[in-house]
């Protein structure tokens, strides 16, 4: 019943034109000075779809939805938002930052009010509205500061919704939260991105909120995307159930990878030489710097046969590096 | 049943702070009554008070006072205002600050007294001079302060407020402005201060009134009790501008929980 509601609410938002706007990413670049961050994204996401970002931090996943926001410049490539150019409708975009980011010298009915057009009584009545959807009608007068850090993000996604968004950005905003209200802003997340049906783009370094949220969960690496899996599970999910955890272990075995194989301190090149002879089996791999050889143990090898003239990437942590003099 | 108790001893807690001058006032004047100190160096806390009540009646003490605040707030408007001005725009442009903020800087170091004898030059020793110098003292208070507190307004409120469509004026009174609010006031307060040190300074120089010319006009005639009135005088009228500064800061700022009232 309360399913059905949900649709006809969806149904209805999108036949108002107040549904969710079609994102469509290509060759994005950015350069912060001579370090690039993002090496030509291509990212497209269907209208009213909420899309999670993984990755470690520094991957280019801010910098995206920084870009997406209109906050920065690209170096290139280019945005487009329901196939025109990103700010034509840049005031149907909306960002929720990792902090509140209120003002304390405004209430938070001020706060949530901030930037709309109109009367005074019809921008109150908005404001109200859009606090009593999250769940803070009784706080409309107070200062931000006597409000917990939940109550503070619950206050910026009213700000954020007033606005009526298309395409809501939201960089890790519940990143700072206590597991319980985390859960529990999860929840009026979805309810309200099911409700308005705007297309939702989150980026967070929790997979199991990305999994819990999310229809599509993406992987940057290296300013680009490597990883796009679908999340088909009933809403709302549970933290518990095992497709759930299924889904949770193997997203983050994959970005674990990922952690270990960090871009700084890897050559890539071919195997040249397997010597097995020895207590531990050695690779040589023919790489632009030289042979590398590394020893593994032969557990690995047989898990992992290599073959002479197979593509590999040589990786070694950067603590067990050592630089010596040459005398 | 511990409410009685409670408010005694807020009560006691009230009066301690007047403990000390009051005995001092007390010694004091038993002193000047038994002849211990002579009236020509220090005249009885009675004498002062019944000179000030003589003065008040005949008008001319309103008169003194009046002439005082008025070139004291005078000088603060023009000294301030430029002040505030010139912080906004250095602070909130930055073409602005390199044009003219090394040319202040430079200027601040110059004492605002030491400037007395130039100023003598220029202005002659009659009301401009005074308010010349009032000027440039407090200018320097607030100019400061507003620069850095536009300055060091959070840019992530700035962003924020940019990404929620606000810019020029709107962005100036929503966000910037009241995020340096805090530390203008602070140059206001400071300023204010100073503002009644100057004004003792350049009432001496030469006046046909005020407090300064009041004390000065005493000092010939050896009234010192009349000379002690005019020093209280400056010393409450600047407790007054204190008082009325941190009002100030608890209405703009009381989103603070540091200025909120106690």
């Amino acid at each position: 019943m309360q399913i059905d509601n949900l649709e006809l609410a969806q149904v209805e938002a999108v036949r108002c034109g107040n549904g969710g706007l079609e994102v469509e990413v290509s060759g994005l670049v950015k350069h912060f000075g001579e370090r690039q961050v993002l090496h030509g994204l291509d990212l497209s996401i269907p209208a009213g779809e909420f899309v999670a970002i993984v990755g470690r931090s520094g991957c280019g996943k801010s910098t995206l939805l920084r870009q997406l926001a209109g906050l920065d410049s690209l170096s290139g490539g280019s945005i487009g938002l329901d196939g025109k150019a990103r700010d034509a409708l840049g005031d149907q975009v909306r960002i929720m930052y990792q902090e509140a980011r209120l003002l304390p010298w405004r209430t938070v009915i001020q706060n949530v009010a901030l930037g709309l057009p109109g009367s005074r009584a019809q921008v109150r009545a908005r404001a109200e509205e859009a606090l009593a959807q999250v769940g803070l009608a009784d706080r409309a007068d107070e200062w931000p500061s006597r409000l917990s850090g939940g109550q503070r993000q619950r206050v910026a996604l009213a700000r954020a919704l007033i606005h009526r968004p298309r395409l809501l950005l939201l960089d890790e905003p519940l990143g700072a939260l206590d597991a319980l209200t985390r859960i529990e802003m999860q929840r009026l997340i979805e309810q309200i991105w099911r409700q308005h049906a705007f297309t939702a783009l989150l980026v967070t370094h929790d997979v199991a909120e990305a999994v819990a949220l999310a229809d599509r969960i993406l992987l940057i690496e290296e300013g680009r995307i490597t990883f796009d899996e679908p999340v088909d599970l009933p809403r709302p999910r549970e933290h518990g159930e095992a497709r759930f955890a299924a889904l949770e272990g193997g997203v983050l075995k994959r970005l674990m990878t990922v952690q270990a194989l960090n871009p700084r301190n890897q050559l890539r090149g071919q195997v040249a030489e397997i010597v097995t002879d020895k207590v531990l089996p050695e690779v040589r791999v023919l790489t632009p710097a030289g042979l590398v050889s590394a020893a593994l143990p032969t557990s690995t090898l047989s898990e992992f046969p290599l073959e002479l003239g197979t593509e590999v990437l040589a990786v070694c942590k950067s603590n067990e590096v050592v630089l010596a003099a040459t005398d | 049943m511990t409410s009685p108790v409670k408010a005694l001893s807020s009560g006691a807690k009230g009066l301690l702070p007047w403990v000390v001058p009051i005995a001092i006032l007390v010694v004091w004047e038993l002193s000047a009554l038994f002849g211990w100190l002579s009236t020509r160096i220090l005249p009885a806390p009675l004498a002062v008070l019944k000179a000030g009540w003589t003065l008040a009646l005949s008008g001319e003490l309103w008169t003194h006072i009046r002439v005082s605040a008025g070139r004291a707030l005078a000088g603060f408007a023009i000294g301030g205002g430029l002040g505030l001005v010139l912080g906004l725009l250095t602070g909130s442009f930055r073409r602005v600050e390199i044009a003219l903020d090394t040319t202040l800087q430079m200027i601040r170091n110059i004492p605002p007294l030491a400037l007395i004898p130039l100023v003598i030059l220029w202005f002659g020793i009659d009301e401009v001079a005074k308010l010349f110098l009032i000027s440039f003292g407090v200018f320097f208070a607030v100019y400061i302060n507003t620069f850095h507190g536009i300055r060091s307004v959070d840019p992530a409120l700035i962003e924020m407020g940019r990404s929620y469509g606000l810019s020029g004026w709107p962005l100036y009174r929503e966000v910037i402005l009241p995020g340096a609010l805090a530390s203008i006031l602070v140059g206001v307060r400071y300023a204010l201060g100073f503002m009644w040190v100057i004004l003792i300074v350049a009432e001496t120089i030469s006046a046909q009134a005020g407090i300064g010319y009041m004390t000065m006009n005493a000092r010939e005639f050896l009234q010192t009790d009349i000379v002690l009135l005019g020093i209280l005088l400056y010393a409450l009228l600047g407790k007054l501008a204190d008082v009325a500064a941190r009002l100030l800061e608890r209405r703009w700022l009381r989103w603070n929980g540091a200025y909120s009232a106690a």
